[in-house]
């Protein structure tokens, strides 16, 4: 049968119902309960939210090519970052993961029909979605020019620029995430399978579970803090600005109680993307199952008690930086363990370069790059010189670029199939992969020479040192790259939902887990046909047996097993 | 969506698609209801702490400041408080034993408790607005006359008005959910036959509750 | 699954009718409490400052009222040790807030000298009194977007 034939061909009566083709109207959208269509939902939102951040990095880049700025002025400039730092960090990197991914698959790996608050987690979308045209008002109609970390009394006292109505966003955005991580919470605790023990868990849902707690815990800190900078606005209350008897250094311990903790809800649910992507693609069990697991909730506890590392040159006591060094310099341990349980998971394995596969190994390198530039930072000494540098820069977006936008990436392509039935095209998948890979090196590393130089963050002239301008045209090349790399996606992507010839089966990579092995490519509605019963640990792979599937295949002679402890072919 | 009777008998509670059966709906909801309150203690924790570092800085300030307050006032609402706790313990008494009039008896007792609660809580700010004791830009505080330093003075107050502010609102809010209960309950609502909105509810109000345990003394008792 | 009818716990009125009065006795001896006098006499003679008590006491009693609350108004007593975990690590968690004493507590031991020269009007130190130590002059910018960053 001709191609042509096939896509004028009457429309398949097999086809199954499932999620999206359940109902079409508008209102079944905007109504739904269904956590895999408010996963969609947010999949939208978060993506526009992304290329409108990416917008205002481009600017920052662009202005960055001469020592003396481009196009911009001074305030423009601060305007320029600031809503690209509120954009990216609230409206990205923290529902990115977590809300997308996190909403579609914790009901479906722990086998439960829904998340257990389902009009809840639509609450949390529609508050999501107001906070952030509240926030993209306030950047338009006037931006804000403090930087995203709203640091008093500038933001409190000093800054004509739409402060209030941004911080208003960010509190309900705030809400949004609680409603979430409360779902995930009690999901998590009540809705799974028969069988499905917390050893049995994939460790996605264990770094879901951590980032939850994160949530519950950190962001109400937060909340209150902004809406306290929103009163001293409106009514001049004096808690946090010296020329009203307040303490500005009390903002900062209690932004970064929530915003320290608030880089592993970025982090966290990539490192559980990680998990999946890895051993799929290595075809072995997890190694270090509980150690993986434990860590999450060991990054989660420890993540707290790092805040004050932000605050080594802001007139917190000597002392209380000591403690915090020490702290800061701990949280690399369960960190350390994740990635050294990632390497041994893919030593012995067969592993395949495919897409997600790409974008994990990238994420591993990267975030070691990230972590232990961390550790330059954790150290009151060179923090002293590095900090306000474009090194902080450099670091943070290895961390949150490289790790968590990579890892969302990853675990877009790898359960893109799940969520919308049909295949991508795995040559532009992992050409796209490696252009990103390229442009973010190209963009950041240049970064790390510059703050070593002493380049300072947020300054859009350097006219004091025009040497940099080299470092800062590579950067922004670096960065078109990246651009071109991030753009190639959302192109493939769209392509393959509106093509044919594509369709996903229900397990492609040949993965495990409820979501692979329990349910259709999309899944129905209630996700199971039937209730699942989970007997087997959660990466149950055989690497061996895969091997000689391929091998066999091929008509090449099998490999023999010597683990005497499995089956044995004779 | 989509609510379905397990069981034959009319009586029996609702349970939503998601869930297998009653027990581990009551329990989610009930686990979920926590971790909420989790978030909301971390919220006015937040606020506490503030309150702590500046009271710890400042104590004897803080006492000069605090005797604008009228700690009978604060104690009659600490009273309309507690007694409003235990009328919803005492709903909740009712709702599982299904005893409709009392339960919507102990309800309305608990909404007159929390109406007279705002009502004291509006004299209260009324005198500290006549006083020019809202830290906005019309903000005195007559140093010569009470002591103390001024600046600490409108951290006082903005502390004082920030927390039982964020009270109040919690309060009204607590209104309306009581309020919106009630009605279910009076129309026979298929939710309500569970027990659980009830007492989800009273968690909710316990904890702001437990709040104003906390607030009383650290603004209206501050020892010399 | 079968849902038998599940027996919860009742908590019974005359419990909750006693808490309800403990917590009205602990009220009202809170505020008693507040009452006493600033200094009372220790050993030798020596007048020991009675306010630190008085705010333990005060925070004593209201923690005793929040425990009472807690386990029996709102049920922790009586249900799942899940719930008892969330309900008391949030307390637990609330605690974490105060490491930031630390940094008040020991803001005071650091012996940077000068620091008591400072100002402190809150406004941008001038140069004249900045201790003679000039800020770095760089060349002006061409005023690209209009500004100058120096008049020199």
């Amino acid at each position: 049968m001709s191609a042509i034939l096939e896509r004028t061909a009457a429309p398949d009566p097999q086809v199954k119902k499932n999620y999206l083709n359940a109902d079409h109207t508008l209102a079944s959208w905007l109504l739904t309960t269904d956590h895999k269509r408010i996963a969609v939902l947010y999949l939208i939102g978060v993506t526009v939210m992304f290329f409108l951040g990416s917008l205002a990095a481009a600017f920052v880049r662009f202005e960055l090519t001469s020592p003396r700025g481009q196009i911009l002025t001074h305030e423009t400039y601060n305007k320029m970052f600031t809503a690209h730092g509120v954009i990216m960090i609230f409206f990205f990197l923290i529902p990115a993961v977590p809300a997308v991914l996190g909403n579609f698959l914790i009901p479906m790996m722990i086998g439960a029909r829904d998340l257990a608050f389902p009009r809840l987690n639509l609450a949390s979308w529609y508050v999501w979605t107001i906070s952030a045209v509240i926030v993209l008002t306030g950047l338009i109609m006037g931006g804000v020019d403090t930087g995203w970390t709203f640091y008093t009394p500038l933001s409190s006292l000093y800054s004509n620029t739409q402060v209030s109505l941004v911080l208003v966003g960010l509190f309900l955005s705030g809400f949004s995430s609680i409603m979430t991580g409360v779902n995930f919470i009690a999901t998590i605790h009540k809705m799974r399978a028969p069988g499905m023990t917390w050893f049995k868990l994939p460790l996605y849902v264990w770094s879901h579970y951590a980032t939850s707690v994160i949530i519950i815990l950190g962001t109400p800190v937060v909340a209150i803090t902004l809406f306290l900078v929103v009163l001293e606005r409106t009514f001049r209350i004096g808690i946090f600005s010296p020329e009203l008897g307040g303490d500005p250094v009390l903002f900062q311990h209690l932004f970064w109680f929530y915003s320290h903790p608030a880089v592993y809800i970025m982090v966290l649910p990539a490192m559980g993307v990680i998990s999946e992507v890895i051993t799929c693609f290595s075809r072995r069990q997890i190694f270090g199952y509980r150690f993986v697991a434990m860590s999450s909730m060991a990054i989660a506890a420890i993540g707290f008690l790092v805040w004050g590392h932000h605050m080594y040159v802001s007139s917190q006591s000597v002392l209380q930086g000591l403690i915090f060094s020490l702290l800061s310099f701990l949280v690399a341990v369960p960190s350390a363990i994740k990635v050294f349980n990632w390497s041994l998971t893919m030593w012995r394995g067969s592993v395949q370069f495919s897409t997600p596969m790409i974008y994990a190994l990238a994420f591993i390198g990267l975030f070691v790059i990230g972590g232990l530039t961390g550790l330059y930072l954790a150290a009151i000494d060179t923090d002293v010189h590095l900090t306000g540098t474009y090194f902080i820069v450099a670091h943070f977006h290895y961390v949150m670029v490289g790790g968590a936008i990579l890892a969302f990436l990853g675990g877009i392509h790898f359960w893109w199939p799940k969520m919308f039935g049909k295949m991508y095209n795995e040559f532009w998948g992992r050409l796209s992969a490696m252009v990103i890979f390229l442009g973010f090196n190209f963009t950041f590393f240049p970064q790390f020479i510059l703050g070593y130089l002493g380049m300072p963050r947020r300054y859009h002239v350097y006219y004091f040192a025009p040497e940099w301008q080299f470092y800062h045209v590579a950067s922004s090349l670096g960065s078109t790259i990246l651009g071109i790399g991030f753009l190639m996606p959302a192109f493939y992507l769209t392509a393959s939902l509106l093509r044919k010839d594509n369709v996903a089966p229900a397990n492609p990579w040949g993965a495990k887990g409820l979501e692979w092995e329990n349910a259709s490519s999309p899944p129905v509605t209630l996700n199971f046909e039937s209730q699942p019963i989970v007997t087997e640990n959660p990466y149950n792979y055989d690497p061996i047996e895969d091997t000689n599937k391929v091998r066999r295949e091929a008509g090449l002679p099998e490999i023999p097993r010597e683990d005497p402890d499995k089956e044995v072919h004779h | 969506m989509a609510t379905h009777a397990h069981t034959a008998d009319p009586d029996a509670p609702a349970v939503y698609e998601q869930f297998e059966d009653i027990d581990q709906q009551q329990e989610t909801y009930i686990l979920g209801m926590w971790s909420f309150l989790v978030t909301e203690i971390m919220f006015f924790g937040a606020l506490f702490l503030i309150y702590s570092i500046y009271r710890w800085q400042y104590q004897g300030d803080f006492y000069i400041f605090h005797k604008e307050l009228d700690y009978v006032l604060g104690g009659i609402n600490t009273t309309v408080l507690l007694a409003s706790s235990f009328s919803v313990a005492l709903a909740v008494h009712y709702a599982q034993l299904k005893k409709k009039r009392q339960q919507l008896l102990a309800l309305g007792f608990t909404l007159l408790c929390a109406f007279g609660f705002l009502i004291i809580k509006a004299i209260e700010y009324g005198k500290k607005f006549e006083h020019s004791k809202f830290p906005n830009d019309t903000f005195v505080w007559d140093a010569a006359k009470y002591g103390g330093d001024p600046e600490h003075a409108r951290l006082f107050f903005s502390l004082y008005f920030s927390m039982t502010g964020l009270h109040g609102l919690h309060v009204l809010i607590g209104i309306l959910v009581i309020g919106y209960l009630m009605y279910l309950i009076a129309k026979d609502h298929p939710v309500i036959t569970d027990y659980v909105p009830t007492e989800l509810v009273g968690l909710y109000w316990h904890f702001v509750d437990l709040v104003w345990i906390f607030l009383y003394p650290l603004f209206y008792l501050i020892p010399k | 699954m079968a849902s038998t009818p599940h027996a919860h716990h009742v908590t019974p009125i005359p419990v909750l009718l006693r808490t309800f009065f403990l917590l009205l006795g602990l009220m009202l001896l809170t505020i008693f409490a507040a009452q006493a006098p600033y200094w009372f006499p220790g050993m030798f003679g020596w007048m020991i400052p009675y306010w630190p008590l008085t705010n333990a006491i005060a925070l004593a009693i209201a923690i005793a009222k929040a425990v009472l609350v807690i386990s029996i108004f709102m049920g922790v007593k009586y249900t799942t040790n899940l719930v008892k975990l969330y309900a008391i690590g949030g307390f637990v968690w609330f605690l974490l807030l105060y490491v930031m004493l630390v940094d008040y507590v020991s803001r005071p031991w650091e012996p940077v000298r000068g620091w008591e020269a400072v100002p402190s009007s809150g406004l941008p130190r001038s140069k004249e009194s900045d201790g003679g130590v000039p800020y770095p002059q760089f060349p002006a910018p061409k005023g690209k977007d209009g500004h100058e960053a120096g008049s020199h």
